[in-house]
């Protein structure tokens, strides 16, 4: 595999392609576009992202496991406080927002701002720190925040029927699961064909968020401890350990693709209070939630991890206002087709930004990367001190 | 008999364009045992405009005695206390609401949820809903949520409904040339098969802060009305799917169905007469 293709799926620029040319054509042909991507938006949003979902989680596991990233768990309280704290004053700002708007109507949407994108802020955070205690606890930090975020929207789901005596059938998926595990059955396929549809069918009918429905099941598969820090961690002999990340390596990146297809395409007229209140929210409550989170638990007597001081902090929590895929997800999760969706996906991709404020400060406070790029500033400061020729 | 009495609202209609037209006259028929209606949308400012379309809906009224009135959204616009809905429903509403006209609500992205039990919006507590006047059925949408049980409902209820007119209302516009928002094509792609199907005659919303008639799309025919208190001047940018419109004032429509006709005038905030019309409903079984 080339070395360009191998940096196009480790950093899921497939979302963005994807997204692309979703702006393109929803804007070029509009009614076209949202017979499509209305048709596609079950498969993709509730039954792909599940595989999406389940490989993140996955991820997760590993790294939580002895020798991972975030073992032991008392290494991940500060990040933790952080992105709980990130995720608390973006929903403050976020409703805050809406209220002095007057727009009530986009009150549950605020979700939408505990949404970090973990595939882009990881990636900026390599880019940056290229390997280290920041891009780990930027990981932790984010899946803090998304928890929250999907914890809110997944008792959002919007579905015509709810049936809460199916959730016994997630009882049933995760004692399949561990009957399997027990047998050491390796191959993820046994899991995927007897327990996952029963898991599935228990969030779908329960009013659960069925792209959900591979979690419960996910810690049974066959794992090896990861380290999640480390540029392209997880390949090569890694993923040969793990037939469910061996298996859907691909195939996730088409559903990623697909995703930015569905539900990226916006009218670019179709902007509105929605938008300003997600933007606002998530570049500008959440970096200031996070500082404050993590600056109460230092004073608390908490430490922060070798490597990252203050400099590095900022750069980290504006790293984490971007919200791309899970802003989009959770907007997808809370609100039905129409115009306050597309306010809230607009605001999402607009967090986008969040990718060149992080890249400046980073630049600015010479941290990671940029720590031994001489300052413009201090260029500048030097020419107006020998004033002009 | 309803050939004849089409034909004689086409030759009035012809008549009557090529004549001087008095822009205060009354177009629609006034005919005794008819549906006679108003429509606003986006009028709840409590700002003079407000007051001014309101006063001519009270002069209108003492002329063309519409009975009820449908609200496309946006009823209220900035708090919406116990205050606010004094200032800006029921004071400038108040001759029509003391003259027994009732207002049917839908609600608008400025609107709150709650306001779906305010009494004299006649929602019954419910963010959609259907009720019948005569040989008219209505259909209110909540457009800024259309979830799943709310689509089941809809596509329900026009199964199951019986009269021969067929009309939805909800504030965002399946098709509008305004220049701010547009048509909702996310919408459009999800409630127009529903409407076909089951053979709506003519839809109303706002929205867009001015007064657009659009040409029948796919059968149906289309209003955007979002100026009876708001107004974005000039917005109207005119496509190939207008029929009429008006974006220089405030205004609010007066309707009249009898029979297979509806009739239609919009009324600006001074009183003109800036458009109007009649609409046969075509042979749906």
């Amino acid at each position: 595999m080339s070395r360009t293709w191998r940096f196009v799926l480790d950093h899921y620029l497939v979302l963005p392609l994807g997204g692309a040319i979703a702006i393109v054509w929803s804007n070029a042909s509009p009614l076209a576009y949202f017979k499509v991507s209305q048709a596609l938006a079950f498969a993709v949003n509730d039954v792909g992202m599940a595989f999406v979902l389940a490989y993140v989680a996955q991820d997760v596991v590993e790294a939580a496991m002895p020798g991972g990233t975030l073992h032991p768990w008392r290494r991940a309280v500060v990040p933790v406080i952080g992105g709980i704290g990130g995720a608390l004053a973006a929903t403050g700002v976020y409703l805050l927002y809406v209220q002095h708007a007057n727009e009530e109507m986009l009150a549950r949407g605020w979700p939408i701002a505990c949404g970090v994108d973990i595939f882009f802020c990881v990636a900026i955070a390599r880019a940056i720190f290229r390997r280290g205690s920041a891009v780990a606890f930027l990981l932790l930090l984010a899946l803090a925040s998304d928890v929250v975020g999907l914890t809110a929207a997944s008792r959002t789901f919007l579905v015509a029927d709810v049936h809460p005596a199916a959730g016994f059938l997630i009882v049933a998926a995760v004692v399949v699961a561990a009957a399997l595990r027990r047998r050491r059955v390796r191959s993820v396929w046994p899991y995927l064909l007897c327990s996952a549809p029963l898991s599935w069918l228990a969030c779908y009918w329960t009013g659960l968020h069925p792209a959900l429905g591979l979690l419960p099941i996910v810690p049974f598969f066959f794992h090896s401890a990861r380290n999640l820090n480390a540029s392209g961690a997880g390949h090569g002999e890694h993923r040969r350990a793990n037939h469910f990340e061996e298996v859907f390596e691909y195939p996730v990146q088409a559903v990623v693709f697909l995703f930015g297809l569905v539900n990226a395409g916006v009218l670019l007229r179709g902007f509105g209070t929605g938008t300003w209140a997600v933007l606002t929210a998530l570049l500008a409550g959440r970096p200031a939630g996070i500082l404050a989170a993590v600056a109460v638990a230092v004073s608390a007597g908490l430490h922060l991890p070798r490597n990252v001081g203050w400099k590095e902090l900022i750069v980290i929590a504006l790293a984490a206002s971007l919200s791309v895929t899970f802003g989009l997800f959770f907007a997808a999760a809370v609100f039905p087709d129409g115009p306050l969706l597309m306010e809230m996906r607009i605001g999402a991709l607009g967090t986008a930004a969040g990718i060149l404020i992080a890249l400046a400060a980073a630049r600015l406070l010479r941290v990671g990367r940029f720590a031994n790029v001489p300052l413009a500033r201090q260029a500048l400061g030097a020419h107006l001190t020998r004033g002009p020729a | 008999m309803r050939a004849p009495r089409q034909v004689i609202a086409f030759v009035a209609v012809w008549l009557l364009a090529p004549l001087p037209f008095h822009a205060q006259d009354l177009s629609v028929p006034n005919q005794p045992g008819s549906l006679k209606f108003a429509a606003i949308g986006d009028n709840g400012t409590g700002e003079q405009p407000e007051y001014d379309v309101a006063n001519q809906m009270d002069l209108w009224h003492q002329r063309f005695p519409f009975d009820m009135v449908i609200m496309l959204g946006d009823n209220l616009y900035g708090s919406q206390g116990p205050g606010d809905f004094v200032q800006k429903f029921e004071r400038p509403y108040k001759t029509l609401l003391d003259a027994g006209v009732k207002f049917y609500a839908s609600l608008g992205n400025h609107d709150k949820t709650s306001n779906d039990s305010y009494r004299l919006f006649n929602m019954g507590g419910e963010r959609y809903y259907t009720y019948a006047r005569g040989n008219v059925r209505f259909f209110v949408i909540d457009s800024n949520f259309l979830d799943p049980p709310q689509l089941a409902w809809l596509e329900s209820s026009l199964k199951s409904a019986r009269e021969p007119w067929k009309i939805a209302y909800f504030h965002h516009p399946l098709y509008s040339d305004g220049g701010r928002h547009g048509s909702e094509v996310e919408l459009r792609v999800r409630l127009e098969p529903i409407f076909i199907r089951y053979s709506v005659n003519v839809v109303y919303s706002g929205h867009d802060h001015i007064y657009e008639r659009l040409k029948p799309q796919n059968g149906i025919h289309y209003f955007v009305s979002g100026a009876g208190g708001e107004l974005r001047q000039g917005d109207l940018k005119r496509s190939a799917m207008t029929a009429a419109g008006f974006d220089q004032d405030r205004s609010f429509m007066l309707n009249e169905i009898a029979g297979d006709d509806l009739f239609f005038q919009v009324v600006s905030r001074t009183g003109q007469t800036v458009d109007r019309g009649v609409i046969h409903r075509e042979g749906y079984q």
